[in-house]
């Protein structure tokens, strides 16, 4: 497959959810990240493995558009 | 109630994750125990995930068996679950309290000796069943009550002789229970079987590399508000002796294999 994102399994992205928000997940191709924006969190992905797990977790910036 | 404390799992099965191979026996002997209920299915589980994966010794030994075609991996450990993805499926560190899996993803949820160290067992189960298919298969070993009796008894002995208390091996599930977890957690049919296999030692400081180097010695909480003494380790270690060696001095230590297979509904 050539089309095949980058850094992560497309099989393993259809089940991926949020662990704390269980919202869904946007992948950021550039940062390597998983975004849950529910949760304010991006789970980093090291060496093609996704670490899913909630302290590891960046919290996103402030959204500036809320209060 | 916190009864185990999760950052040091994975920090002790980061640590033990690169010398992991030279102490898989146990979580190889169990995986045989789920091959061979996977062979007497007649359904075939083309989605499955195998929660707490360690190295990857279950999809080395399960393979494509039971028609499973995707075998995510799972583990608590990053370290773990990037030699894991070296068997060449996909694999992730999840937390097994917090499991970020979507509804109805799997087939087969498979757990092979991982989940003894979780705090709320119920809510863990209720979560996998949700991350299952309807008519999904959970299928898992787990260590029961008779695990590490003799050790417990022994240290418990040195305790109580040195007027302590503590909880020096971790307190596993019994058999008696496990069906009705599952069942309060949802699944149906649950049917839990167990069986012994007694290791025996001639070194008691084996028992200890062992549990090391599978990353596996004592997390509950309790232990650092009382660390093991030298001398309640040695008077342990002395009753251990006395009260279970056999004629050739050496020292058995119990493994009881819980398996369980359960249905979401």
């Amino acid at each position: 497959m050539t089309d095949r994102v980058p850094g992560i399994d497309p099989k393993l992205m259809e089940i991926l959810v949020c662990p704390v928000s269980r919202g869904p997940l946007r992948f950021d191709p550039d940062r390597q990240e998983l975004i849950s924006e529910k949760a304010g969190l991006a789970y980093p992905i090291r060496d093609g493995i996704p670490i899913m797990l909630p302290d590891e977790a960046r919290p996103l910036e402030p959204d500036n558009t809320r209060p | 109630m916190i009864l185990f404390d999760r950052e040091v799992l994975r920090k002790r099965r980061d640590r033990a994750a690169a010398g992991f191979s030279e102490y898989d026996f146990l979580v190889r002997e169990a995986a045989d125990r789920l091959t061979e209920r996977l062979d007497d299915m007649a359904r075939h589980f083309p989605m499955a995930l195998d929660l707490g994966c360690h190295t990857g010794q279950v999809a080395e030994i399960i393979g494509g068996r039971g028609g499973i075609e995707t075998l995510v991996q799972s583990d608590l450990s990053p370290a773990m679950a990037g030699l894991a993805a070296r068997t060449g499926r996909a694999a992730l560190a999840a937390d097994e309290e917090w499991l970020p899996f979507a509804p109805a993803s799997f087939d087969l949820v498979l757990s092979c000796l991982s989940l003894h160290w979780v705090n709320d067992l119920p809510g863990t189960l209720i979560q996998i069943r949700r991350m299952l298919k309807p008519d999904g298969l959970f299928l898992a070993v787990m260590p029961g009550l008779g695990t590490l009796a003799e050790l417990r008894r022994a240290l418990a002995e040195a305790d109580g002789e040195a007027g302590e208390a503590a909880m020096r091996v971790s307190p596993f599930v019994d058999i008696r229970d496990l069906a009705g977890l599952l069942q309060r957690a949802g699944f149906v049919q649950p049917v839990v079987d167990g069986d012994r296999m007694v290791i025996r030692y001639a070194e008691p400081m084996r028992l200890f590399a062992d549990l090391r180097g599978m990353g596996e010695t004592n997390l509950t909480m309790a232990r650092r508000r009382a660390p093991t003494r030298r001398g309640i380790l040695f008077d342990g270690l002395a009753r251990y002796r006395r009260d279970h060696a056999d004629a050739d001095g050496r020292l058995p230590a119990t493994i009881e294999l819980l398996t369980m297979t359960a249905w979401a509904g």
